[in-house]
C-alpha cells in the first residue's frame, strides 16, 4: 500500500511559556529563533504510515507546504524510513487558509495518483482547528475516518483503532481513504537515525509549484467562507497558592488530608 | 436570527456535551437580544427526549428518529445533517465538541456548505454584531477570538465549557418530525468491532470525573506509578497521566490529560510528580482545586496549582493513603 502523509511543520511546541511570544499585529506566534519541528501529529502520523509500509511491504511518501525551512522536517522523515519527500511551494500560497490549504494538498494528491491511504495529522500544533483533514477527504471524495491512532490492511481493506472512552473502535474501509492521526501507545514516534539522517540530506525533493499543479491562484480558497483571527492574546494566570507545610513528609500528607476535608474537596 | 445545535442521542440518554452545546446556543441568542434556538435530535428511539431539550433551552425541536441512526455512523449523520441545514437555513450552527459531530461531521459539512468554522471553542461572544468565538491555541499557550464567515456561522462547542440549563418544565417549544432521506446515505466506513478495556484502569475513567489523580514522569518507572494508583483508590477517584507517564506506557493514553490527550475539569485535580508543561496543563487547567505534589519548588506546575506540596513523593502517598482510610 502506497500511504502519504500530509505533513505540517509548526514552530517547536516545547519553546517553554516565558519564551513564547505573540506579534499583535500578525496575530500569531513570534517565530524568533525558536526551531521548526515537524507537527506532532504529523510526526505520529508518519510513524503510522511507516508501520504500513511495514505491514503491506508498501511504500511512504511525505507530502508537506512551506518554504526552504521545511526541508530539515522533509530529511527528518526521510531517515526515519519515509521513501519519498515532496514540498509544495508557491507564494500565492502562503496565506491560504484551511479551505485554501485542502484545495492545494488535493492537487498535489491528484499529481501522485496512485495513493491508497492519505494520512493527516488529527490537528495542527499551531491554531489547531483540526479542518484541513476532512476538508481534504471533502475535495478528494475519500471515505474519511478521524482520530484514528492504528491501521491494519485486512483482506483488500483497512481496519482501524480509534480509541475512544471504554477502549477502542474499529473501524473498516476500502482504499484510497483518508484518514486523522492521534497518538496513543501504538505509535511513538521512531528516531531518525544517524545514518538515516546523511541519506535524506543526499535525497532529491521534487519541488511543486501552482503551475505544477494546475491551480489557478485567483481561485484559492472560498470567496463565500473566511475564518479570521480576530483576537490573539496570551491569558493571564495567576493563581494564589496556599503551600502545605510540615516537618516531615507524613506531617505535610496529614496536613493535606485535613486541609482537603476542611475544604471539603473529599 | 436562528441557531441550531446538534443532539445525537441513545434512546437511554442525551450526552451532557449536547446539553453544554444548547447552553452555549442560548447564551448566543441571549446575546444578540434574542434568537430562536432549534436542536436537531438524531438517533434511533429518541424522539421522547425532544421535550427534555425544550426544558434545557431549545425553542423549538426537529427530530430525525430512525434504526438506521442506531450506531451514530458518521456519514449518515453528516448526511441528516446536510438535509436538515438545507431544510431549516439556520444562520448559526453549533455543534458539541465530541469526537463524532465537532471532529469528524462538523468540518466536512462546514466544506459542502461552503462556509467557515471555528472548531473546539470554549467561549463566546458578541461585539459590534459579530461573533467572536474563543479557544485555547498554540497547545493552550495563547487564546484567540475568531470569526467564521460564510452562509451559515459553524462552530463547535468544547465539553465543559458552558452548563447545562436547569430543566424549566415551565419551557414550551415547537417539537417536529423532520423527513430526511436515509435511504441515499451508507457507512462509509462502518465501525465493526468494539474492544473494552477489561484492566485495572475500567471503571477510573476521567471523562468527567469528580477527583482526579495524575502521575507524570517523576513517578520514575511503571512500580512508582503504582503509587497513582493506589492513592486514586483510597479517593475512589479517576486515574490520569501526563504525556511522559502515557508514552512510558504506565497509563493507557485514554487516561492522558494534556493537548494530546483530554481536557479535564473536575473538582480536584491530584498532580504527582508532573512538572506541569504547558502542553499537559491545557489540558487540567480548567479544574476546580489543582493540589500539585512536586519535590521540585520551582516546577512550572507551583503557578498553576492552587494547593502545593513540596517533597518525594515516596515521603508522601503512603500516609496520604493511610490517613484516607481512617476517615
Amino acid at each position: 500500500m502506497h500511504t502519504v502523509v500530509c505533513m505540517k511543520q509548526v514552530i517547536d511546541p516545547e519553546v517553554p511559556p516565558h519564551l513564547f511570544e505573540i506579534d499583535p499585529e500578525e496575530m500569531k506566534q513570534v517565530r524568533g529563533t525558536h526551531p521548526l519541528v515537524i507537527g506532532q501529529y504529523s510526526e505520529v502520523a508518519i510513524e503510522v504510515a511507516l508501520q504500513l509500509k511495514e505491514k503491506t511491504d508498501g511504500k511512504a511518501t511525505v507530502l508537506t507546504m512551506g518554504d526552504e525551512d521545511t526541508v530539515e522536517s522533509l530529511h527528518q522523515a526521510l531517515a526515519m524510513g519515509v521513501d519519498q519527500a515532496i514540498r509544495i511551494t508557491d507564494p500565492a500560497f502562503e496565506d491560504a487558509d484551511a479551505f485554501g490549504r485542502a484545495h492545494i494538498l488535493a492537487a498535489a494528491l491528484h499529481k501522485i495518483e496512485d495513493f491508497d491511504v492519505v494520512l493527516c495529522g488529527r490537528q495542527a500544533g499551531d491554531i489547531e482547528l483540526g479542518l484541513v483533514g476532512p476538508f481534504l477527504a471533502e475535495e478528494l471524495e475519500l471515505p474519511c475516518a478521524t482520530i484514528i491512532a492504528n491501521i491494519d490492511p485486512h483482506n483488500g481493506k483497512v481496519r482501524m483503532r480509534r480509541p475512544v472512552d471504554i477502549g477502542y473502535e474499529i473501524l473498516e474501509a476500502s482504499p484510497p481513504l483518508l484518514a486523522t492521526i492521534t497518538n496513543d501507545e501504538s505509535n511513538v514516534p521512531r528516531y531518525a537515525s544517524v545514518r538515516g539522517m546523511l541519506a535524506a540530506r543526499r535525497a532529491e525533493i521534487p519541488v511543486w509549484s501552482a503551475d505544477d499543479l494546475g491551480i489557478d491562484t485567483s481561485q484559492l480558497g472560498l470567496s463565500s467562507a473566511q475564518i479570521m483571527m480576530d483576537e490573539i492574546f496570551i491569558p493571564e494566570t495567576h493563581v494564589e497558592i496556599e503551600i502545605i507545610g510540615g516537618e516531615t513528609g507524613a506531617n505535610k500528607a496529614r496536613n493535606l488530608v485535613d486541609h482537603l476535608r476542611e475544604e471539603g474537596l473529599i | 436570527m436562528s441557531i441550531l445545535t446538534l443532539c445525537t442521542a441513545s434512546s437511554e440518554e442525551i450526552p451532557p456535551v449536547s446539553l453544554e452545546a444548547l447552553a452555549a446556543a442560548r447564551n448566543l441568542s441571549d446575546q444578540l437580544g434574542g434568537g430562536d434556538v432549534q436542536t436537531l435530535l438524531v438517533g434511533s428511539g429518541v424522539a421522547d427526549h425532544a421535550s427534555a431539550l425544550i426544558h434545557r433551552g431549545a425553542d423549538s425541536v426537529f427530530v430525525v428518529d430512525d434504526p438506521k441512526l442506531e450506531d451514530h455512523q458518521a456519514e449518515l449523520i453528516l448526511g441528516t445533517v446536510e438535509q436538515a441545514v438545507d431544510q431549516l437555513s439556520p444562520d448559526v450552527v453549533v455543534f458539541p465538541h465530541d469526537h463524532l459531530s465537532g471532529g469528524h461531521v462538523a468540518p466536512r459539512l462546514a466544506r459542502r456548505l461552503k462556509t467557515g468554522i471555528v472548531t473546539d471553542c470554549t467561549g463566546l461572544e458578541v461585539r459590534d454584531g459579530n461573533i467572536r468565538w474563543l479557544r485555547p491555541v498554540y497547545g493552550g499557550k495563547a487564546v484567540a477570538y475568531m470569526i467564521a464567515t460564510g452562509p451559515v456561522q459553524m462552530a463547535t462547542m468544547r465539553a465543559l465549557a458552558f452548563e447545562p440549563l436547569e430543566p424549566d418544565a415551565s419551557r414550551e417549544g415547537v417539537v417536529e418530525t423532520l423527513d430526511i432521506n436515509l435511504d441515499a446515505l451508507s457507512a462509509q466506513v462502518p465501525v465493526v468491532d468494539q474492544i473494552v478495556e477489561e484492566d485495572e484502569f475500567a471503571g477510573r475513567s476521567i471523562d468527567r470525573a469528580d477527583i482526579i489523580v495524575s502521575g507524570g514522569r517523576g513517578m520514575g518507572d511503571e512500580e512508582g506509578f503504582e503509587n497513582v494508583k493506589k492513592l486514586a483508590e483510597a479517593l475512589d477517584a479517576a486515574i490520569g497521566g501526563s504525556r511522559p507517564a502515557a508514552d512510558s506506557g504506565w497509563v493507557p493514553h485514554s487516561h492522558l490529560v494534556g493537548q494530546t490527550g483530554k481536557i479535564v475539569a473536575p473538582q480536584l485535580y491530584i498532580a504527582i510528580g508532573i512538572s506541569g508543561a504547558p502542553q499537559h496543563m491545557s489540558g487540567a487547567g480548567s479544574s476546580k482545586t489543582i493540589v500539585a505534589i512536586n519535590k521540585d519548588e520551582d516546577a512550572p506546575i507551583f503557578k498553576a496549582a492552587h494547593v502545593g506540596v513540596v517533597e518525594e513523593w515516596e515521603n508522601i502517598i503512603p500516609t496520604l493513603i493511610e490517613e484516607l482510610k481512617k476517615e
